[in-house]
């Protein structure tokens, strides 16, 4: 009975996928992840990032370049062993980037993977963007970056020296030496983990067994990741979240400029999925976008937030003009109704001083929004639902 | 706002552009890994293209109402030069190349690559000085403002601004954020790196080594909340001493005496005209801002004050009888500050460049199986 029940559940959320706004991917049942010929048969889903414009970056020729950018659409697909967890992100990019190591205004091409630390409630996941205060995320980065001479394998320099003024010499020397040979041409591949803006921080203790790679294909990247299920991060199982991010070089993408998905479903093969968190994550916000616009500039939220790509630029709040495409409707929600808990940062605090849309109060950032709870919910659904209508089209 | 701050004072009228510093410095912090095109000191001739090339043109700092404003990166191979080298070992080893001495590749651009060569008409009215740059550990850094992970941080106990290198993943906000372009990517280990104003060597109560080991001693370092120190008397006492272009609004901690003295023009017959002055004072302006009239004029009454009654705190102060009262470095300071946080006094105080906070295991450092910092946060 329980499995009937399973079964039927399973196809009544698969019947509201269909029309729904993100996809929900299937990580088949296989039993090796690192088994590369698993691809072959694996059933990719289009997912759609959208570029993140919640806040202007200060490096002026990347803004030039990013201020027409389009939402863009990645094949993706899953499989797991019951130990592993493996995708495949598949996205065009015209052009290769690679980072060299001699260059100090070029970027290279990227992708990432978001994992959120705790599952098993879909409401409220962590801040798609870099997770949320007691709502951490788990992030795995790859860059296409030249292979690097690195004379620390901890990718950091505390441990350099300079062979012309050390104090350490004849055996020592050479067993330094030694090291730098072995560790020598690292890969750029970090995992880290977050609990809000400015939290990102990376895990060096290789806690976390993973391994990701870029492959460059005519007109795009083929990203793969592979990682444990479980670890002491993350447990996953039932209906995984995920968030893919890709980085154009050509663009100038690092950090905040770049394509992000919303969160995703990901249902194991061959556990039970997890109902409500499919249900959230692929069913279409309820409530009617065009009383929600109404709403929306009756209440003046356009006073300070961007909604449109065309509104005036210098806005005060973060930017929505996107919002709809990388936010879940939990999180728009939050954010009408509890709008300190996820604050995004602009520029430094000080950098605003006539307009800071938010004030740190104790070490936290405390929106300077007033909180809409006083609006009746239908109010607040329709408003939801009209920001997730704002997003770039797909190139 | 950091408690104290650290600040340092060039007295252009007496650099002479030998680089000494540049070299103090390069050997001891930049010559490798991926920092061989950083000079976190350099010296270039004014008015010139500078280093990076038009630096004062490629944006950051703050506008009038304090908003942070757009930059742009400079490219390494055009706007600071590939660091050649040269084709030591095969002149050496007598290989077949060996009898030319050349670049390892062509260069199109360096660090005083217009050296020496200062504007208007030789012989009338060519003019130039020097300027020696490093970070100026601003009170209001625009590299602090632009970073978007908290990588970059004006430490408590004397305002040096650093960049946490654990934080630090390279994305060059900070490049862009900063006005006189005194903070460079790190290529290799794709982290940006700048000038830590020598804080090793401060704590324990030697100045920077640009400071120590310049022959023309234009430089005087202490704090700026230290009434009798140098610094406090020429910035705040005798208004002489000012910031590198204060109208990007960071509030520079890098303070300078302008240059008072220039020869005069001359006219077409080749005689000197008398009272005219090769340097103009807009390019002073433009550099120090309005203030630099009234230092100059301060400079030269206290110059004739000294000829008349060859009384002058101010000139003693600039002359810099004994090298060592130039730098007032408050070494017990320091040492309170660490005992206050219970760390070694010769351990660097800021450990932020160690160990990542959200690492559970904890991160842990060992060089050569010796010392060991870092742990669990």
């Amino acid at each position: 009975m329980k499995k009937l029940l399973t079964s039927i559940l399973a196809l009544g959320v698969c019947a509201s996928a269909a029309l729904a706004a993100e996809p929900l991917i299937t990580a088949a049942k296989v039993a090796n992840v690192n088994d590369a010929t698993v691809w072959e048969k694996a059933k990719f889903e289009t997912v759609t990032l959208y570029p993140q414009t919640a806040i202007e970056f200060n490096d002026k020729k990347a803004n030039e370049l990013t201020a027409k950018a389009k939402a863009k659409k990645a094949q993706v697909a899953a499989v797991h062993d019951g130990k592993n967890i493996a995708l495949m992100v598949k996205w065009a990019d015209k052009t290769k980037d690679v980072q060299g190591i001699k260059c100090s205004d070029t970027y290279s091409d990227g992708f990432a993977v978001q994992f959120a630390a705790a599952t098993k409630k879909p409401q409220p996941l962590p801040y798609i963007g870099m997770g949320s205060e007691g709502r951490p995320v788990i992030v795995h980065l790859q860059k296409a970056t030249a292979k690097v001479y690195e004379p620390n394998g901890n990718k950091d320099v505390g441990m350099q020296i300079n062979r012309q003024q050390t104090g350490v010499f004849g055996k020592e020397l050479a067993d330094f030496d030694a090291k730098v040979a072995a560790l020598a041409n690292t890969d750029f591949e970090r995992v880290f983990v977050a609990e809000g803006f400015r939290s990102l921080t990376e895990i060096k203790d290789k806690s976390v067994q993973s391994s990701a790679a870029m492959t460059y294909v005519p007109g795009g990247w083929n990203g793969s990741l592979v990682r444990p299920l479980k670890d002491q991060y993350v447990n996953l199982n039932g209906t995984v979240p995920v968030s893919i991010a890709v980085w154009d070089g050509t663009n100038m993408g690092r950090n905040g400029l770049k394509n992000l998905s919303s969160w995703v479903a990901i249902n194991l093969e061959g556990q039970k999925p997890n109902a409500a968190m499919v249900a959230e994550l692929t069913t279409d916000a309820k409530g009617d976008a065009a009383k929600g616009k109404e709403a929306a500039m009756t209440n003046g939220c356009n006073g300070c937030h961007q909604l449109e790509a065309t509104d005036a630029k210098s806005f005060m709040g973060p930017a929505l003009h996107n919002a709809g495409g990388y936010s879940t409707a939990a999180y728009l929600r939050e954010s009408i109704l509890k709008p300190s808990a996820v604050v995004v940062p602009g520029y430094n605090r000080n950098a605003h001083a006539n307009t800071p849309w938010y004030n740190i109060e104790k070490g936290k950032r405390v929106s300077t929004m007033t909180d809409f709870s006083f609006l009746d919910k239908e109010t607040v659904d329709n408003i939801v639902a009209y920001l997730k209508t704002l997003k770039a089209e797909a190139e | 706002m950091s408690k104290r701050q650290l600040a340092m004072v060039m007295d252009l009228n007496k650099c002479i552009g030998c680089q000494t510093c540049t070299v103090a410095c390069k050997t001891q912090w930049t010559n490798r890994n991926g920092r061989e095109y950083m000079y976190w000191n350099n010296v270039e001739t004014y008015p010139g293209t500078g280093y990076p090339k038009n630096w004062m043109e490629l944006g950051g700092g703050f506008d009038a109402a304090g908003d942070l404003q757009p930059g742009v990166i400079p490219n390494l191979e055009a706007d600071y030069g590939v660091p050649w080298d040269y084709n030591y070992e095969s002149l050496m080893g007598g290989q077949a190349d060996s009898h030319t001495f050349h670049p390892h590749v062509s260069p199109t651009w360096g660090p005083n690559w217009d050296e020496d060569e200062g504007a208007g008409m030789f012989p009338q009215d060519n003019y130039f000085f020097y300027l020696p740059r490093i970070c100026n550990h601003c009170t209001n850094p625009g590299c602090l403002s632009a970073c978007p992970r908290d990588a970059i941080f004006k430490r408590e106990e004397d305002g040096v601004v650093l960049v946490d290198l654990d934080r630090c993943q390279g994305y060059r906000y900070c490049i862009a954020g900063c006005p006189y372009k005194k903070i460079y990517f790190n290529p290799k280990i794709s982290k940006s790196e700048k000038c830590i104003l020598c804080f090793p060597r401060v704590e324990q109560g030697l100045p920077p080594a640009c400071a120590q080991q310049c022959v023309g001693r234009i430089r005087f370092v202490g704090f700026l909340d230290d009434e009798e120190s140098q610094v406090y008397k020429l910035v705040h006492k005798y208004k002489v001493a000012l910031g590198l272009r204060s109208d990007y609004g960071t509030q520079p901690n890098v303070y300078y005496i302008p240059p008072t003295e220039s020869p005069a023009k001359f006219d077409a017959e080749g005689k000197i005209i008398e009272g005219s002055t090769r340097l103009p004072i807009e390019e002073l302006e433009k550099l120090f801002g309005p203030e630099v009239h009234g230092a100059i004029k301060t400079l030269k009454a206290e110059m004739q004050k000294r000829k008349e009654t060859g009384v002058s705190e101010l000139m003693d102060l600039l002359i810099a009888y004994q090298h060592s009262d130039m730098f007032r470095l408050d070494n017990n300071y320091y040492q309170q500050v660490a005992k206050e946080n219970k760390r070694n006094p010769l351990a660097p105080v800021d450990t932020r460049y160690i160990a990542g906070k959200f690492t559970t295991k904890g991160h842990t450092q060992t060089l050569f199986g010796g010392h060991t910092a870092g742990g669990h946060h």
